[in-house]
């Protein structure tokens, strides 16, 4: 248990020697910056992946030749299908339209580009719970309409993300590592330096009938506020840059991806900042296991 | 009148779970037998030291420089271990403590020293109080005999300055609070007047003759050959790692060479 006296001796000591706590907070600040950035686009992939995997539409793509009465009985067929909620035609010409709108400062770009580049569709939308295997047999048997040039159900899309997640999520443990090791060599390093400079105060602890655990307990205190610190300040600094990143791009990002970038959720800020605690109480618990001694 | 409640009580901070011997109050409070110590091999500090210490005496510890004072003294708070022998303090051998029982053996041992072994950032009453703190005391409590302990050694009223711009008399004076604030048993002072003029030497003495007339045992080590002259007490010369006793105290000639009485 902490004792207020340990609290009280911490607090003493981190004040005395503020600029060195700051400069380790800093130093783990900026470590859990770059794991912290990477579990906010490991976050993000995954509520992009969870957009698109439940997007709930399909798109077929149909031939040039296709006749109005093909694709009339298409659309009538589609209906009947169970899942099928609705389905609209959209010509090639409203494609251009549509994308010239959204595209304005590229209008003579878009001029042009050729009839094939804007294909007419059937616009599918599904009910979320259609399962994915539905979604791909009903891509099969339309496939093997003539009228049918290809079908687009964004699963490729979704199995890309998903490689992209696994590979981020990779980096976020590769980097988690790196953060362990920087507050490892941190706080280590910072509680070296705070016991050299209070080699006095360890002796005359000692000298009085201090306890290892009265001795070392501040110490470990104040590994473990540097460390939830430093996690802390990485947030805050993260917060910042995202709200900044988002109030310039937000409408690109929701042109381009369909959805809002969110920050991290609470509870992964909080296992932030706990495990920066836990890894900086650990660190010193460390450090100091080899340095006092009765 | 039980000898517990008498003016030479003494309760010692005990262990957690460990109990307090009524016998341990009738044995003299510091034996040392045959106790050996060397820090390089062949030539020892300390070769069979015999020394017996009553509850309540103030005993000087002399010798030239380099014969074992200093370690006799660090022996006692087992900051250094013997090589053979045993130290027994309230009955106790401290040489064969175990590493957490040490600080439950401190707290009963004020400790002064010729460097003061103060934390200058610290204010002096922090200084005092540090030897409360360690027993986990209420505030309230530590507060009250920090003061009275501050009285005592004429700082009353300096709780407040730091340690770090006090004189050298003052220091020492604050050293010696924090060692009697814990109400220990017993005083090791280590060359305290070292650093000091001879005047505040003198007054430093008396300030640990007025502690040892409360009751406390004080084993005070100088090589102050003044302070043994103007205060004749029990003396302990300890030379060539041998102790010789001198119950009368010692006078010591133009030579500088000890003279022990008729």
């Amino acid at each position: 248990m902490i004792s207020l006296s340990t609290t009280l001796r911490a607090r003493r000591g981190m004040m005395r020697e503020w600029r060195l706590h700051a400069l380790s907070i800093f130093s783990l600040a900026v470590a859990f910056v770059c794991f912290g950035a990477s579990l906010l686009v490991v976050t993000n992939l995954r509520a992009l992946e969870d957009r698109w995997a439940h997007a709930g539409r399909a798109s077929v793509y149909l031939k040039d030749n296709a006749a109005a009465d093909d694709i009339e009985s298409v659309k009538s067929a589609l209906l009947r299908v169970g899942g099928v909620k609705q389905v609209r035609y959209v010509s090639g010409q409203q494609a251009r339209l549509d994308f010239g709108a959204s595209q304005q400062e590229r209008a003579t770009a878009l001029a042009s580009l050729p009839a094939e580049a804007f294909p007419s569709t059937l616009e599918v939308e599904v009910v979320p719970e259609m399962t994915d295997t539905e979604l791909v047999d009903m891509a099969t048997k339309l496939q093997k309409l003539p009228s049918v040039e290809d079908v687009e159900t964004y699963q490729a899309w979704t199995e890309r993300l998903s490689r992209l997640i696994r590979g981020g999520v990779a980096a976020s443990a590769l980097l988690a590592l790196v953060v362990l090791f920087a507050v490892l060599a941190v706080v280590g390093s910072t509680i070296r330096l705070a016991l050299q400079r209070r080699r006095t105060e360890v002796e005359v602890l000692k000298l009085v009938g201090a306890t290892d655990r009265f001795v070392k307990g501040p110490y470990i205190l104040e590994g473990s506020v540097q460390g939830a610190m430093g996690a802390l300040g990485a947030t805050g600094l993260l917060a910042l840059l995202f709200m900044i990143i988002r109030a310039r791009l937000d409408g690109e990002f929701v042109n381009l991806l369909g959805l809002q970038p969110q920050f991290l959720p609470w509870y992964l800020v909080t296992a932030l900042v706990c495990s920066g605690a836990l890894l900086g109480a650990l660190a010193a618990m460390g450090t100091l296991r080899r340095l006092v001694l009765v | 009148m039980s000898r517990f409640d008498g003016p030479f009580a003494f309760r010692p901070a005990l262990r957690a779970g460990a109990r307090f011997s009524r016998e341990a109050k009738d044995r003299p409070i510091l034996t040392f037998e045959s106790v050996f110590k060397s820090y390089r091999s062949g030539s020892p500090v300390l070769r069979g030291v015999h020394l017996t210490i009553e509850r309540g005496e103030f005993v000087f510890v002399t010798g030239p420089s380099g014969a074992g004072k200093s370690t006799l003294l660090r022996l006692l708070y087992r900051s250094e271990t013997v090589d053979d022998g045993r130290i027994l303090f309230l009955g106790k051998d401290v040489a064969r403590l175990k590493d957490d029982a040490i600080p439950f053996l401190r707290r009963n041992i004020g400790v002064v020293f010729q460097d003061f072994k103060l934390v200058p950032a610290w204010s002096v009453y922090e200084n005092v109080a540090v030897a409360l703190e360690v027993l986990s005391l209420p505030t309230r409590l530590v507060r009250t005999r920090v003061g009275e302990a501050l009285e005592r050694v004429g700082l009353s009223g300096r709780g407040d300055d730091l340690a770090g711009v006090l004189s050298g008399g003052e220091q020492q004076r604050v050293a010696i609070a924090r060692a009697i604030v814990g109400e220990p048993a017993l005083i090791l002072a280590d060359e305290p007047t070292g650093n000091l003029d001879p005047q505040l030497a003198i007054d430093i003495l008396g300030l640990f003759e007025e502690i040892h007339e409360g009751g406390t045992t004080v084993v005070f080590a100088t090589h102050d050959r003044t302070l043994l002259e103007v205060r004749p007490r029990r003396v302990v010369v300890l030379d060539e790692g041998k102790a010789l006793d001198v119950p009368q105290g010692i006078a010591i000639d133009s030579d500088d060479h000890y003279r022990l009485p008729n």
